[in-house]
């Protein structure tokens, strides 16, 4: 749904590299190197972003208009 | 004891501890991990919140968001004067009043507004939700200092290791020059200078043993001290990894100093109590202003497992 917070296993930040990561792998960059400039180590961390699927936007369409 | 400082960044230090038992760094390391008190959102209340999330799992974000804690300032509620009510003493509040300009809107940190300008979260830029335009979300927020063991979201460490100290030999005499080690070691300790394999960063081994198993003529040895640690700690960034340390040490003292008083025969030590540092006054809590369309229920979330919710969806 949403990037969770934290990473599930060790408790490191991660949501706040979301976006950023998201950016640079769909301009081509390998997801490799773009967690490793952004200090995210262990494998827990990295899978956090590596297997995030964000479909809020996709729920977001569905929303309300008022 | 000794501790020698190897590497140090805001939110990471590296430490190597010499002569300590494994029993008594393992001690250390979970104190730190479950006992080490930080702040943490721990109660929400949700004015209103038109999100495809739903209160709940906005709340629990709020809760995990790590926040910057200041010692001086707080004390555990339970043991406030309060007695756990929650008064400025104990706990920081935080309000947040977010309407989506347009579509795709993130609602951040950023847009969290906190009333102690001192304990704030550790980034602006933690998505909370994401809008389309014009959904709104209008909450307060209440932060408490707790720990680890009661739940993760008061963790002040997301790692904190330690490994014994690896030492790496190569026998030059029997090394015949394969190879094999440099291309089965995946921490990179070898390296072949002159045909023979040399250790260049004998930090880094593992104790995995694949090189000594590897190597043909037996020209490796793979040894550790039993006593030499190297402690890694990496922040969540709630608080400086040396001050989570020096806290972590502090509470397994009154632990043991807690032991001791329990032991049979001996008289409870009465240690007089340090005074608190006085607390500036913080600037009272804004009225809460009655909305036009006054939201058809509030909802109180408290964002431990534990506690009990009333569904609002
Ligand atoms: S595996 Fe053994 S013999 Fe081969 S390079 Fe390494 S130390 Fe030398
Ligand atoms: S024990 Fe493992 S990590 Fe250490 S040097 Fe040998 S292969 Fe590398
Ligand atoms: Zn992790
Ligand atoms: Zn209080």
């Amino acid at each position: 749904m949403i990037i969770p917070i934290r990473c599930f296993t060790c408790g490191r930040l991660v949501a706040d590299r979301w976006e950023e990561f998201n950016r640079r792998i769909r301009q081509g960059e390998d997801p490799a190197t773009v967690l490793d400039s952004m200090g995210l180590k262990r494998y827990c961390c990295r899978r956090m972003l590596l297997s995030h699927v964000d479909i809020i936007d996709d729920i977001l369409q569905f929303a309300e208009r008022t | 004891m000794k501790v020698t400082v190897l590497e140090q960044t805001d939110n990471t230090l590296q430490m190597r501890v010499e002569e300590v038992r494994p029993g008594l760094i393992n001690a250390i390391r979970r104190i730190m991990l479950a006992e080490t008190p930080t702040m943490a959102i721990e109660e929400v209340v949700i004015l209103e919140n038109q999100s495809p999330l739903f209160d709940e799992i906005i709340a629990h974000r709020l809760g995990l968001v790590p926040l910057k804690t200041n010692y001086d300032q707080y004390v555990v509620s339970s043991d406030c004067t309060c007695e756990g009510v929650g008064c400025h003493l104990c706990q920081a509040g935080f309000t947040m009043e977010v309407e989506a300009p347009e579509d795709g809107f993130i609602a951040t940190t950023g847009d969290l507004k906190p009333q102690d300008p001192e304990v704030v979260p550790v980034s602006d830029k933690i998505p909370i939700a994401k809008l389309a335009k014009g959904q709104r979300i209008v909450i307060e927020a209440y932060a408490r200092l707790g720990i680890g063991q009661d739940h993760a979201k008061w963790q002040p460490v997301s790692t904190m290791a330690y490994k014994m100290i690896p030492h790496v030999k190569v026998d030059t005499n029997k090394c015949d020059g394969c190879k094999e080690c440099v291309e089965v070691c995946f921490r990179q300790v070898f390296e072949m200078q002159k045909d023979k394999a040399v250790v260049v960063d004998e930090k880094n081994c593992t104790l995995c043993n694949l090189c000594v198993e590897t190597c043909d003529v037996q020209a490796i040895a793979v040894s550790h001290d039993e006593n030499n640690f190297i402690v890694t700690i990496e922040s969540t960034g709630a608080l400086p990894p040396m001050t989570i340390f020096e806290k972590g040490l502090d509470v397994f003292r009154k632990k043991y100093e807690e032991l001791i008083t329990l032991l049979p025969g001996r008289v409870p030590k009465v240690t007089p109590k340090k005074p608190r540092a006085k607390k500036k006054a913080l600037p009272k809590k804004p009225k809460k202003k009655k909305e036009p369309k006054a939201p058809a229920s509030k909802t109180k979330t408290k964002t431990a497992s534990k506690s009990k919710t009333k569904k609002k969806k």
